[in-house]
């Protein structure tokens, strides 16, 4: 084949149908990972620097933390994250395909459930006045900057799963319905800001949960 | 991805997934032993494995190309540059309690007050 005749070889739909290489979208989305890793780990040296410069305060405050549905949520997004690996897989093994969209719908329902339990956590702390400002039950200094940064990691931290969510269940839907746009290379992406919210939880698990539980 | 590598690959996802509440299981219990700073360092340690876990099975980046794992070095060079950065102001700065972090809130505004 010489090179003048490739063009006249070439399909006409080609020019539609090109798509990137399969790693563009998985380096974009590591990149917007690395600013994300930023922003939340600005609240992570905040946390750093309230625990070691109020210590008591800190443990005061982290006790009244729910334990109970702290380890429930981390239950759920650990195996939302399975599951969404799971959907990956499959979406790039043709036989498995068709286990993709509802792989991707349980992700979404497991991301739904964790942000119900934050809620009814929210709820309780709420009704026990955890809310840093007046009338704050725990009188002990750092122990409101304790409760400053649990609202503010948590909070941000639902409104990042609320996006995960929408993109998962949107994604769910387009792989039921064979569409375009619902390729494997954008679930792939879409599930490593799955990962990404998941690991940032991981970490605040022990420092917001697990802090001074055995006195 | 063919049979063989699929099967492989879906039980080390069943597995990664097995460690992971395994390791979040001992995180709560090691809390509950009285092991001084030792419980602060137990909680970050475990959290420290499930992410590379995370990171490296769910994530993909043990199979990822050197770009993509470049990336992921930098973002996290970066940040511990930064708190390395902040860590050496924070320790050198005089601690000296903010007014909201006395015991009591400040108390309500009183005649003298309203007069000015």
């Amino acid at each position: 084949m010489t090179g003048a005749a490739w063009p006249a070889e070439r399909p006409p739909h080609a020019d539609r149908e090109h798509a990137p290489p399969a790693e563009t979208g998985r380096l974009g989305m590591w990149i917007f990972i690395g600013s994300e890793v930023l922003f939340f780990g600005g609240l992570f040296v905040a946390y750093l620097y309230g625990r070691t410069h109020w210590p008591q305060g800190f443990a005061a405050a982290g006790r009244h933390t729910d334990v109970v549905l702290g380890t429930l949520n981390t239950g759920l997004l650990l195996t939302s994250s399975a599951v969404v690996a799971l959907a990956v897989a499959c979406s790039e093994h043709l036989a498995h395909r068709r286990f993709v969209a509802r792989l991707l719908w349980l992700t979404a329902a497991l991301g739904v459930a964790f942000l119900v339990v934050k809620g009814l956590e929210y709820r309780h702390e709420w009704q026990e006045a955890l809310f840093p400002g007046p009338g704050f039950p725990v009188d002990v200094p750092g122990a409101q900057l304790f409760f400053v940064l649990y609202f503010l990691t948590t909070g941000l931290h639902a409104v990042h799963l609320v996006i995960g969510i929408a993109g998962i269940a949107a994604l769910a839907w387009g792989s039921a319905h064979a569409r375009r746009w619902a390729a494997p290379r954008h679930v792939d992406a879409m599930a490593l800001y799955w990962h990404f919210v998941d690991v940032v939880w991981i970490f605040l698990y022990p420092l917001l949960y697990l802090v001074e539980r055995h006195s | 991805m063919n049979d063989t590598r699929f099967k492989r690959h879906a039980l080390q996802l069943l597995l990664a997934w097995l460690a992971l509440l395994a390791l979040m299981f001992a995180s709560l219990g090691s809390a509950y032993l009285s092991l001084g700073i030792g419980n602060a360092i137990a909680g970050i340690a475990i959290a420290v494995v499930k992410s590379a876990i995370v990171l490296l099975l769910f994530m993909g980046l043990a199979r990822a190309s050197a770009m993509v794992r470049i990336v992921a070095a930098t973002a996290l060079g970066t940040w511990l540059l930064l708190v390395a950065l902040s860590g050496v102001d924070y320790a050198t700065r005089p601690h000296e309690p903010a007014a909201f972090q006395t015991p009591r809130q400040l108390p309500s505004l009183g005649p003298t007050q309203v007069q000015r």
